[in-house]
């Protein structure tokens, strides 16, 4: 029992989430009934973390790093801004499909909302948006980022699931996050009376020509990384090698943007910011052990094989779960925990398996952006700074038209299949 | 002991019993000792409660009671390891004599010095056997040059070089892409793991011969073994062996299926004949028995205690 | 304290640079290797694997010092920002109490059986052991090394956790 208490309490008082699981499992393990063993915890973290195939993390994060340095995130707005930014509400429609341009690049909607955020949130409130709508956009639009190839949860998805392979899950992906950014292109569209705001030139750069032959170079890259993955040439952690690679070359020798000098900083910062998901990765997997222990999992399958006997009655209660679960735990941690009893349910009653991948990662994305915990939230608050309350109220809506993509993703599956039976996966 | 005890029985491989060998033992073991005993048996499959090497970690701590691995015996107990000498056993029903013969007996017993855990039973992973996309390899001559991808394990790397092949490292998530680009020629496993994995598909010829018998170790930590009645030991000690015994027959099932399922899908298998077997078991053999005598050190008697063991089995 | 704060801090980032330069390079050069040559470092994929663990040590202690580590603060963000100081002050102690539990849970996991080796990496370690003459370089083949890194990060949270307590006491 106190096990709970210093979990919920540690959560709740503002221990960071890492910490208040591994004090729990300290705990659970020092005092609880023998045969636990304190050793359990290590071992488990570095199990957790011992995976060859989880460096894609700080290596597409590094990549996201380096292309911010760059400057590649501003060629991509003023390509964005001449696509879109003269529609009504255009730097609005500016910020999401940036984040489309942004997602071929980047895995991680955590990296689109830090970097896109600290352009579009002070400039948008320039232009009258309100600064708590900018900063719900920003957050909102960045779940974009990990749907569309490449993806750091779909990464770890077919890390977990054995079976389903990576290019069929990212194939799979496209459709869906372009679809989400129709979405909410269409209720910014319907909904906000801002008159057309002009992007600062700032923003948009010299010409639309210069912004459209600026933004080549650093498209190229989503092109050649996905590809190359999606021909199976190479592995999505060599894959994210070369995209640092990629990003150093555009940085240091094409734009001249990154020095020598300072690539200390930027290596350490990347590996910073990765460690603060890999801690709670493994936190989770020491956590994971403990519940697999006590056969949750498993009492978990039972409750819902009894409960649910049709698909769609499934799929619902998936997406409830996961909105649910979504609110509470960060998206890889939720799908290192419930992916693997999941799947098998979803595969015997005869669900897609790469069309459940993507509705998981999809619903986990939107968890995102949900409080009281929802990485991008933070980010974007940490940016926009107009409290979680504020933030909260502008993002409910957003969060609306994410569900329901989600729901018809969920019940027209041959959008999330199409491409992959396409292309023969 | 108490009419609520729980057996926590860990293993790394599916759950199911129809293809998963170490899944059926899991299973029938459960349904024996269930029926018969008082204890109730959990199964943890699939590697959820860690890796083979956290398993054995976890059965000397009593964390779990019941564990079937394979590779990793030979970590915890060094004498294990002549059993991947290759070329060792001329048939399955040949390992089976000899593990479950005097050699099995005396290697469980050291081992459980060793470790604190009790060998109840063998099972099998199978008979690794030589792929590749070049040729059809029927004498070491055959594959001389051509670059195999082996576990980065050294013992693998030892042999494969003493056959005249050039040893790739490479890791096991990487090997399709390996295959598919030709950054090796072949490979080298079990026909279930071949089968199941696709693998067949980037391979055109296999040999069938079986260079290292895998046997899977089926524990129990033994204290917990103590701490049961005389009749409950009995009950888990039978239970054990009709598991290993279900391990070895799904093994050889999916073996089976699996070598006319491979040749089904355009794939050339080859039988060797016992003088080919012969001259791969000459190649490989004096390698990595001098090089495994190397790394047991005081442990070495183990490789005779085994050739004497297979010798008088196969007469 | 605000020395050491600015000394810590530069020491964990070199180190965590380290590891992601080392890890990057490991794996792009690896990966150039094989698609180029058709050779690849027989250590080429544990070795980052390890790295990185490390690498998540540091990153996680540098992280903790500059106060950004994910936590929910939807209760804290509802009281005073002096109690709100109290509070992560607090929860300052009780990370370093959670650091100190890691620190014996991680050395109970290396001191099990460290001399155990890392397949990929034991060749390439005892033959730079004896190409350096320096026989302690074979550990870097065996297990210990680098499961002392659950060790080590604990011991790196215990400090980085006093030394943020001891500013925040300033601060509030
Ligand atoms: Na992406
Ligand atoms: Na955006």
């Amino acid at each position: 029992m106190l096990v709970y208490l210093i979990l919920i309490a540690g959560l709740l008082l503002g221990l960071p989430i890492a910490f208040a699981i591994l004090a729990a499992m300290g705990w659970f393990m020092a005092t609880g009934e023998a045969p636990y063993h304190i050793r359990i915890v290590a071992t488990e973290m570095f199990s957790g973390l011992g995976s060859y195939a989880l460096l894609a993390i700080p290596l597409f994060i590094l990549a996201g790093e380096l292309m911010n340095e760059s400057g590649i995130t501003r060629r991509i707005i003023a390509f964005a801004n001449v696509l879109v930014g003269g529609l009504r509400a255009g730097l609005a429609h500016v910020n999401i499909w940036a984040s489309v341009i942004f997602a071929g690049l980047s895995g991680s909607a955590v990296a689109d909302t830090s970097a896109l955020g600290r352009v579009f949130i002070p400039e948008m409130e320039k232009h009258g948006y309100d600064r708590s709508f900018a900063a719900a956009l920003t957050a909102a639009s960045s779940v974009i980022g990990p749907i569309i190839p490449p993806s750091i949860p779909v990464i770890i998805y077919a890390l977990i699931v054995s079976g389903v392979s990576v290019p069929a899950l990212f194939l799979a992906g496209i459709i869906p996050g372009l679809m989400l950014a129709v979405f909410l292109s269409a209720y910014v569209a319907l909904t906000v009376k801002v008159e057309h705001i002009t992007p600062d030139p700032d923003l948009s750069g010299p010409s639309p020509r210069e912004a459209l032959l600026g933004g080549i170079l650093p498209l190229l890259m989503p092109v050649f990384v996905v590809g190359s993955i999606l021909l199976g040439v190479v592995t999505p952690t060599e894959a994210a090698s070369f995209a640092v690679a990629y990003a150093l070359v555009l940085g240091m020798v094409v734009y001249r943007k990154i020095t020598l000098a300072s690539l200390p900083r930027i290596f350490g910062d990347a590996m910073r910011d990765s460690a603060v998901i890999l801690v709670i990765i493994a936190a989770v997997a020491a956590a994971n052990w403990v519940l697999t222990y006590n056969r949750v999992p498993n009492m978990l399958t039972d409750w819902v094989l009894g409960a649910v006997d049709s698909q769609t009655m499934f799929l619902i209660a998936v997406i409830l779960l996961f909105l649910f679960v979504g609110l509470f735990l960060e998206g890889i941690a939720a799908m290192l925990v419930l992916v693997p009893i999941l799947h098998p349910i979803a595969v015997s009653l005869g669900v897609d398996p790469v069309h459940f991948g993507i509705i998981v990662i999809f619903n986990l994305m939107i968890g995102l952006i949900t409080p009281p915990l929802g990485l991008c939230l933070f980010v974007a608050e940490g940016i926009a700074k107009v409290g979680m309350a504020r933030l909260t109220r502008a993002i409910l809506p957003f969060f609306l038209v994410e569900v329901l993509v989600l729901v018809i993703l969920t019940f027209v599956p041959q959008i999330v299949t199409f491409l992959p039976r396409l292309l023969g996966f | 002991a108490s009419a609520q005890q729980t057996i926590r029985f860990a293993h790394v491989d599916p759950a199911d019993w129809q293809s998963s060998k170490k899944g059926a033992a899991a299973e029938i073991f459960r349904a024996i000792v269930e029926g018969e005993t008082d204890l109730t048996v959990e199964i943890f499959p699939a590697g959820a409660l860690g890796n083979e090497d956290d398993l054995v970690a976890q059965a000397q701590d009593g964390i779990t009671q019941v564990v079937m691995v394979s590779g990793a015996m030979s970590r915890a107990c060094a004498a294990a390891s002549v059993l991947d000498i290759p070329y060792s056993f001329p048939s399955a029903p040949v390992a089976w004599e000899v593990l479950d013969g005097p050699f099995g007996e005396a290697l469980a017993e050291h081992c459980l010095e060793q470790t604190g855990l009790r060998t109840l039973a063998y099972g099998e992973t199978g008979f690794r056997n030589f792929t590749n996309s070049v040729r059809e390899i029927r004498t070491p001559a055959d594959m001389a040059g051509l670059r195999f991808r082996v576990q980065p394990i050294p013992l693998y790397v030892e042999m494969v070089e003493a056959l005249g092949g050039e040893p790739t490292p490479i890791a096991w998530t990487e090997l399709p892409n390996a295959l598919a680009t030709g950054v090796v020629d072949g490979q080298e496993n079990p026909v279930g793991v071949i089968y199941n994995n696709g693998l067949h598909q980037l391979q055109q010829y296999m040999i069938l011969d079986g260079h290292v018998y895998a046997a899977d170790f089926l524990v129990i930590n033994e204290d917990f073994f103590q701490s049961l009645t005389p009749a409950e030991q009995e009950v888990v000690s039978r239970a054990a062996i009709i598991a290993g015994n279900m391990g070895r027959s799904i093994q050889q099932w999916s073996t089976a299926q699996g070598v006319n399922a491979v040749q089904a899908e355009g794939m050339q298998v080859y039988s060797p004949t016992s003088e080919e077997l012969a001259m791969f078991r000459d190649a490989a053999q004096p390698a990595v028995r001098e090089w495994l005598a190397g790394e047991l050190g005081d442990e070495a008697v183990w490789i005779e205690r085994l050739e004497a063991a297979v010798a008088s089995a196969s007469e | 304290m605000a020395r050491i704060d600015r000394i810590a801090q530069a020491v964990l980032a070199a180190a965590a640079a380290t590891m992601m330069a080392l890890v990057f390079l490991i794996i792009f050069v690896n990966s150039v290797r094989r698609y180029t040559t058709g050779e690849s470092i027989p250590w080429g994929e544990e070795a980052p694997v390890y790295l990185a663990i490390y690498g998540v040590m540091f990153g996680t202690g540098l992280a903790y010092l500059q106060d950004r580590h994910i936590r929910f603060t939807v209760l804290t963000d509802l009281v005073t920002e002096r109690l709100r100081g109290r509070l992560f002050a607090a929860m300052d102690l009780a990370t370093a109490a959670t650091g100190a539990m890691l620190l014996w849970s991680g050395i109970a996991f290396a001191a099990r059986r460290p001399d155990r080796t890392a397949s990929g990496l034991i060749g390439s370690a005892r033959d730079l052991a004896e190409a350096t003459g320096l026989p302690a370089l074979e550990w870097l083949g065996r297990m210990g090394t680098w499961q002392a890194a659950i060790a080590v990060g604990g011991a790196i949270l215990v400090v980085a956790a006093l030394i943020r307590f001891a500013l925040r006491l300033r601060e509030v």
